[in-house]
């Protein structure tokens, strides 16, 4: 990483903090240690994947979002045209710098899982991290792209709620009924590997054992990750960077 | 410095050019202006010449080479004050500075700067929790944090006191001392007035006059002397031409005879020669 990238993502990170986003992180898996404390549940234990799967598609949408609009409220995107900073470094620093948040948000939520099966209040969750965190950051850094993308064309916060709201109906929902067998068969799994929710699903997924105990990296699993890589990277390459400059003059107040 | 040639600009959404034709040049070590009401394309005009907005027609150059051959480097010799304030509000402002500072390689003295503009008591505020004069005030700040060789300030004063003013004119004028280059964007005739070696009357997005404030007083100037002096406790006002004052008798007679009150050349503002040359007021937005 150049020294000029590094500066731009410890200041995302800075401002992520100030803006309190990685005190609301903390707080949601303080929220998920007392719900498994309290509850008790296998059941709650078993939704691991799906929260995490969550965290890096929806929140990621959400907080690059909202980080958007803090900005967008303080002309700061301005400011930041006329220094000596590409587009390009200004665009990857804004997706590294959630993704490195997200990923620190989902170690907090795996540790709170963690305590919580080694201290008996749920079962003890296997998974091999290493997939599961590679599945977090590639998934995060992708739907990242993706909210940045959206944010270009928002008025508001409200307009990205509404956005995240139908992305919810159409990606998410059919994603979850799949992974909860509400929906079944093959030509289901096969028409839902066109959803990018989906494919971020399996690529998490991928890190935690069948009922057999193994992991198993099978066609969906490529298939996923190949799709949620080399899409997030032309969505950065062709979408994100060239029409960064258009949104940014729009805040100048053109 | 910078030189622009027949320059033309129309928004996506417009029909019409925003910008249609101009031409000026901003000698190095000059502060330039370019007076006129909201709308007329002052602004425009500077967020073509600091390369914001692309996509223009006709040719800048920037010590003699295109702009739009220059990269991100180019933002390493130029400094710019937006009219809004632009800064992280939920950081202080040494934070924020210290986030820009990090970006160039060229770095100015900024507790300097900060006393200079009066913001160093406060430099651990929250910019939140600063006025908007204040926020302002770091604006400048944040433009001469490099060590720019050219500054851009758009309405720098909008929103400061007449104290702070005096202090912002005052670094401008020192900016351009040392060597440094100004362009200037404002609808305050004073500012251009007292600041500008050179002005542009923009209306429309066209230049309709340009010179120096002298030269264009001397130029639309009334060219009279106008006289005032008391008699039989009545206040009387006598208006002579200015050329050959000297040799006038009448006026010699009154000086040396009556009791004089008031003594003016009839030197028009620059905002009285504003509206005589575009027939548009400067405050009718």
């Amino acid at each position: 990483m150049n020294s000029q990238l590094a500066i731009l993502v410890k200041g995302e990170l800075s401002r992520l903090n100030k803006y309190g986003v990685f005190s609301i992180s903390i707080l949601i898996a303080v929220i998920w240690g007392v719900v498994l404390l309290l509850v008790n549940s296998d059941f709650l234990a078993g939704l691991l994947p799906f929260v995490l799967f969550l965290d890096a598609t929806m929140m990621s949408i959400m907080y690059i979002g909202a980080e958007m609009h803090f900005e967008k409220t303080e002309s700061t995107i301005s400011t930041m045209l006329v220094t000596p900073v590409s587009n390009k470094n200004m665009v990857l620093s804004k997706v590294l710098g959630n993704t490195i948040h997200n990923l620190v948000s989902s170690l907090l939520i795996i540790a709170v899982f963690f305590i919580a099966g080694k201290a008996g209040w749920t079962y003890d969750v296997g998974f091999n991290i290493f997939v599961v965190l590679a599945g977090v950051i590639i998934a995060t850094s992708t739907f990242t792209v993706l909210g940045l993308i959206l944010s270009y064309y928002q008025k508001d916060f409200t307009e990205m709620l509404v956005s995240m709201f139908v992305i919810a109906i159409f990606l998410m929902i059919p994603s979850v009924l799949l992974m909860l067998g509400v929906i079944q068969g093959e030509e289901w799994e096969n028409l839902m590997l066109l959803n990018p929710m989906q494919a971020a699903q399996n690529i998490i997924i991928g890190g935690f054992p069948n009922e057999a105990g193994e992991l198993v990296f099978g066609f969906e699993y490529f298939v996923s990750l190949g799709y949620i890589l080399f899409g997030g990277l032309a969505l950065f390459r062709f979408l994100a960077i060239p029409k960064f400059q258009d949104y940014a003059v729009r805040q100048s107040g053109v | 410095m910078f030189k622009v040639e027949n320059l033309m600009y129309k928004y996506p959404k417009n029909k019409e050019d925003v910008i249609r034709g101009i031409n000026f040049e901003i000698k190095e070590k000059e502060i330039f202006g370019f007076l006129g009401p909201s709308g007329a394309g002052k602004s425009t005009t500077q967020k073509i010449l600091i390369k914001i907005l692309e996509d223009y027609r006709g040719k800048i150059f920037y010590n003699g080479k295109d702009i739009q051959e220059y990269s991100d480097e180019f933002y390493e010799e130029i400094g710019v004050s937006f009219e809004m304030p632009i800064h992280f509000s939920k950081m202080t402002a040494m934070e924020n500075i210290e986030f820009f500072l990090k970006l160039y390689k060229n770095n100015a003295n900024i507790e300097d700067l900060m006393k200079r503009v009066g913001l160093w008591e406060d430099k651990d505020k929250m910019v939140g929790e600063y006025s908007k004069g204040m926020k302002i005030r770091l604006n400048i700040v944040r433009a001469l944090l490099n060590n720019p060789k050219m500054l851009f300030l758009d309405e720098p004063t909008n929103g400061l006191d007449p104290k702070n003013a005096m202090i912002l004119k005052d670094m401008i004028r020192e900016f351009r001392d040392q060597g440094g280059t100004v362009f200037i964007t404002s609808h305050i005739m004073s500012d251009i007035d007292q600041l500008c070696d050179n002005v542009a009357f923009i209306v429309e997005g066209e230049i309709i006059e340009m010179d120096s404030p002298r030269n264009l007083k001397i130029k639309y100037g009334k060219r009279s002397m106008t006289l005032e002096y008391k008699e039989n406790n009545e206040t009387v006002t006598v208006e002579f031409p200015l050329d050959g004052i000297g040799k006038n008798q009448e006026f010699i007679n009154l000086l040396q005879t009556k009791d004089i009150e008031t003594l003016h050349s009839g030197e028009t503002t620059l905002e009285d020669i504003f509206i005589k040359v575009t027939g548009v007021a400067l405050r009718d937005e």
